[in-house]
């Protein structure tokens, strides 16, 4: 798997770098019990920095519990939230101003076209006519929907649709997006161009965003930070870079061979394992790697793999003690993220 | 040794062809079929496991002890076979023995009990057998079809996208017990287009584009079977810039970039480039620190495959 | 398939030979932004607009459109009439009450689902929701559009009606005394409208399905109104002998009535109360309205009845309504 580059560069508009960035948004002992008994977040305590934030692990209840706390469509049983410094008990409507969300389900019309859609949202976001007209055409075009823009949506692929959500998500200039699972039912290539889209605007539009997903590598790929909840209750929260931070072990492969580079390197003295089809030598410092290396060059083995072993945002979710866990302690208090 | 033999078989609806000729061999352990969305996955296991017949050719189970027999209308092969569907193919009303148990019963099985017992403790969830399936979350709801469909001890599990909307700490367990059960010599055939989730599970892939089968076997073999493409490699060095002029002197080279953060190389010849990059470094005491082939991962093999095919 | 932000522009300066490249980066926006009552203004048009059938192609604008000309016939009929002289056919304040019935009930139980079962179905409302508006919004837009187009759909055949008689006679007197018929017809067009667009609108409500909508409007009309006239006939041949006959019964014939009792039996005035065109017939009479059409009998003092029942069943649907959206919102 080729190296996560995880963090972007801050968005350009946006709190200046140095100092504490106010966070986007503050959860505080956030509960949430539904009538019945069904605990969908017991005491949650997380803030979200600027730039693009992926929130991960929270399935079912405690996910869509939490984006419509966050968007004030639901008070808290006790707790607060505070999105872009507003309450979201008493100041849901200027939250909803400021906030783009995008559901994971189907949610578009199929007998209007996409201007007419975005359009219409825009108004419904308070923009008059004209603004919304333009907006929502810069939205659209934004988000890559060129002369399909005019045909119904209810023609579109499942890509298209995803982009029109996006888009109407857009219009009314916000300045956080919430996208649920943006990335739903795409294949490879449409999931690919999302993202691209997701990264660009988190670089480039200034705008704050918090990505829920349950695909490890698409995190990996676009947040510069995860937000991990389990249970209705913080697991973990941090930089990308500290979850995929570098473990002390090499890891090599060679295309033929295997078996003799292993017994040639106990030889040397490196203590090779294996480890499917390569081995995982401990890196005692620079000379390690001169050493493989040279032990590769004398056998004469064809070298198609080397390097220093990151951690994965994945280990978090295997049972604490397991083999090749990095977080077999996972810390339960609040945790800003820096 | 073949468990599922597949030859030749296709599937249309009017003009719709779902399934275009396609002749394979699935074996013992984790198998992953996969495609993008609509290209004939979903069809190929319903026809595996008997629900459909094939417009034209056969699908035949090798079960370990028996007969060959052919999947379709031959209600045999639920012996040895067990099918987690992609729908949410469960009675809500029932608690998860109960329907483990039913699953058991039409089996006729000899003991439902035990089997039932066995079947819920091999998937986990033991712990919440008592319970209304109405109360499951997706996860559980999908380890509970597992565990029906496991009941009777089949030797063949085909799962239609198991991973679909599951949390991470729930894939995980999903995938450690389809490995345990492919160590265990059974024959797992799962499909998913999402390449995260099989990359991590099988080592087998067969790869469908649009009704045809596009590539099968290792992904890594499968990629190094793809020398119309040079491959590509990053590279970080105590000396990027003299290890680039090195590498531009050779034939197997046939570009190198330095980017910000080491090199990037492109060759045409990929047996050649690993035979010889530890022999140059050391030969000019250039320390290697990273060599990574960037196209090897699943995502990319996949990519190239249907952007090929379709072409 | 991406935008062209790539581009590296000068940020909009002229080169040193005046050529620019444009930032055609993501902008923010500055301008004004509107508050709740225009947005609910803004939802409440683009709803109107929906109940005729205008932004979704031709195929929508043929039942609206057909219903109103179907209403407007009489109008036009009673113009024709009178230039051939003969006085005013056709009431402002009943209008052709058979005709309102049937045609008013297909409109509201093909048009209501266009409002809000479709966004429904659509599973739209979140992205409404999600918006800078509180929940009452969406049903309060869409009863405001919903009760407009009803009124359009009432009063539009009573103004084309005045004008065609206004047309025909002469003097000044004579135009007042249309005009002074009218306004009476006008108020009961807009009672109308209250009732029918509450009722039809929570009844849509209910279900994303457009076809079950528009069944359970129409059956609810129509069953609701049968079952009035059945218990009207019934009533009328329960009475005894000992009664006087009174005009407007069922079918225009004698009602037997007890002649202690100016007008219907109290249990002839109950069974108005079963549908809604009844009940608003009742209230009409109440208020002083022409005579018994439509086969339900003047309510006299029971009109007050008749009135509060129809004001409770439209607070009802209408809170009904309400409590649907805020049980959608959390979905």
């Amino acid at each position: 798997m080729t190296p996560s580059t995880g963090s972007g560069t801050p968005p350009a508009a946006g709190p200046a770098p140095g100092g504490l960035a106010t966070a986007v948004i503050e959860a505080n002992a956030l509960t949430k019990v539904y009538p019945g008994g069904v605990t969908a977040l017991g005491g949650l305590t997380v803030n979200f920095a600027p730039g693009v934030t992926g929130l991960i692990g929270a399935n079912g209840a405690g996910k869509s519990t939490l984006i419509k706390i966050l968007l004030g469509l639901v008070e808290p049983t006790s707790g607060t939230a505070v999105v872009l410094g507003h309450d979201s008990v008493t100041g849901g409507e200027q939250i909803r101003r400021l906030v783009g969300y995008m559901p994971e389900h189907d949610c578009l019309p199929p007998d209007v076209s996409a201007t007419e859609f975005v359009t219409h949202m825009g108004r419904m976001s308070g923009l008059p006519a004209t603004a919304a007209r333009e907006r929502a055409a810069e939205a659209l075009r934004h988000v890559g929907l060129h002369e399909e823009r005019y045909r119904q949506i209810g023609t579109y692929s499942t890509g298209m649709k995803q982009r029109v959500k996006l888009a109407q998500a857009l219009g009314g200039d916000p300045r956080l997006l919430l996208l649920d699972e943006p990335t739903n039912g795409l294949d490879p290539a449409g999931r690919n161009a999302m993202l691209e889209l997701i990264e660009r605007i988190g670089l480039e539009f200034g705008i704050s965003i918090v990505v829920a997903s349950h695909l490890l590598g698409e995190i990996e790929r676009i947040c510069d930070r995860l937000v991990a909840i389990e249970g209705g209750r913080l697991l973990r929260a941090d930089t990308i870079d500290s979850f995929t931070r570098a473990s002390q072990t090499l890891l090599i492969e060679v295309e033929e061979g295997l078996a003799a580079l292993h017994d040639e390197l106990v030889r040397r003295g490196l203590r090779p394992t294996a480890y499917q089809r390569s081995l995982l030598v401990p890196i005692g410092g620079d000379g390690t790697y001169d050493a493989v290396r040279d032990t590769v060059a004398d056998l004469g083995l064809p070298l198609s793999r080397m390097e220093q072993r990151r951690h994965q945002v994945e280990e978090l979710f295997r049972d604490p003690g397991a083999a090749g866990s990095a977080f077999a302690d996972p810390a339960r208090e609040a945790a800003d993220v820096r | 040794m073949t468990v599922i033999e597949i030859k030749n078989v296709s599937r249309w609806y009017g003009n719709v062809v779902a399934v275009n000729d396609i002749t394979m061999d699935i074996g013992p352990g984790v198998t992953g079929l996969l495609g993008p969305n609509g290209a004939g996955k979903s069809t190929i296991l319903h026809m595996i496991a008997g629900f459909l017949a094939p417009s034209r050719g056969t699908l035949t189970v090798h079960p370990v002890l028996g007969q060959p027999v052919p999947t379709w209308q031959n209600p045999d092969i639920y012996r040895s076979l067990g099918l987690v569907p992609e729908r949410d193919s469960v009675y809500a009303f029932l608690t998860g023995e109960e329907f483990v148990r039913s699953t058991a019963k039409l089996h006729k099985l000899a003991s439902t009990g035990a089997a039932t017992r066995q079947a819920l403790e091999m998937t986990d969830m033991a712990y919440a057998a008592d319970r209304k399936i109405s109360t499951y979350s997706k996860g559980m709801r999908q380890r509970i079809k597992v565990a029906a469909a496991l009941v009777h001890d089949p030797e063949i599990l085909l799962l239609d996208e198991p991973f679909n909307g599951m949390d991470p700490r729930q894939r995980i367990h999903m995938m450690e017990l389809l490995s345990k059960l492919g160590a265990e010599g059974r024959t797992i055939l799962f499909s998913s287009h999402i390449l995260e989730e099989v990359e991590r599970l099988s080592g087998t892939i067969q790869v469908m584009v649009a009704g045809r089968l596009a590539a099968s076997g290792d992904f890594r073999e499968i990629r190094r079977l793809m020398t119309s493409r040079p491959h590509v490699f990053n590279v970080r060095s105590s000396d990027d810039r003299a290890l680039a002029a090195l590498l531009v002197g050779r034939p197997y080279t046939t570009a190198v970039e330095l980017t910000g953060k080491g090199l990037q190389v492109r060759t045409s010849d990929f047996g050649a480039f690993c035979g010889q990059i530890a022999v140059l470094t050391r030969d000019h005491e250039i320390a290697l620190r990273e060599l990574l082939p960037t196209d090897e991962s699943l995502e990319s093999v996949f990519g190239y495959l249907i952007s090929s095919q379709g072409s | 398939m991406s935008a062209d932000t790539s581009i590296p522009t000068t940020g909009g300066r002229p080169g040193p030979a005046g050529s620019v490249i444009h930032d055609l980066g993501y902008r923010r926006y500055d301008g004004p932004r509107l508050g709740r009552a225009q947005i609910v203004r803004a939802l409440a048009w683009h709803s109107f607009r929906a109940a005729f059938g205008f932004g979704r192609g031709a195929k929508a604008k043929i039942i609206p459109l057909v219903a109103l000309v179907a209403l407007c016939l009489p109008a036009v009929v009673n113009a024709f009439a009178m230039s051939k002289g003969q006085p005013r056919v056709v009431d402002y304040d009943t209008y052709t009450p058979a005709l309102r019935d049937l045609v008013m009930t297909v409109f509201v139980a093909v048009q209501a689902p266009e409002l809000v079962s479709r966004d429904i179905r659509s599973r739209v409302l979140p992205l409404y929701f999600a918006r800078p508006i509180k929940t009452l919004d969406y049903p309060l837009a869409k009863y405001l559009a919903f009760t407009g187009a009803c009124l359009v759909m009432l009063e539009v055949p009573l103004l084309l009606l005045y004008g065609g008689s206004i047309a025909n006679v002469h003097g000044g007197a004579a135009v007042w005394a249309q005009t002074r018929a009218l306004i009476p017809g006008l108020l009961v067009g807009l009672m109308w409208a209250l009732v029918l667009a509450a009722i039809s609108l929570f009844l849509a409500s209910l279900t994303g399905r457009r076809a079950f909508a528009t069944g359970a409007v129409a059956i609810f009309f129509l069953l609701t109104f049968t079952l009035a006239e059945i218990l009207l006939q019934v009533e009328g041949q329960n009475s005894g002998p000992q009664t006087a006959a009174v005009k407007g019964g069922p079918g225009g014939g004698p009602v037997m009535v007890h002649p202690l009792l100016y007008g219907p039996s109290m249990a002839d005035k109950v069974s108005g109360l079963f549908s809604p065109f009844t009940l608003l017939e009742g209230v009409r009479m109440w208020l002083g309205g022409t005579n018994p059409a439509d086969n339900v009998p003047a309510p006299g003092a029971f009109g007050v009845v008749d009135a509060l029942v129809l004001v409770t069943i439209t607070g009802l649907c209408l809170y009904g309504l309400a409590a649907r959206y805020r049980k959608a919102r959390l979905a």
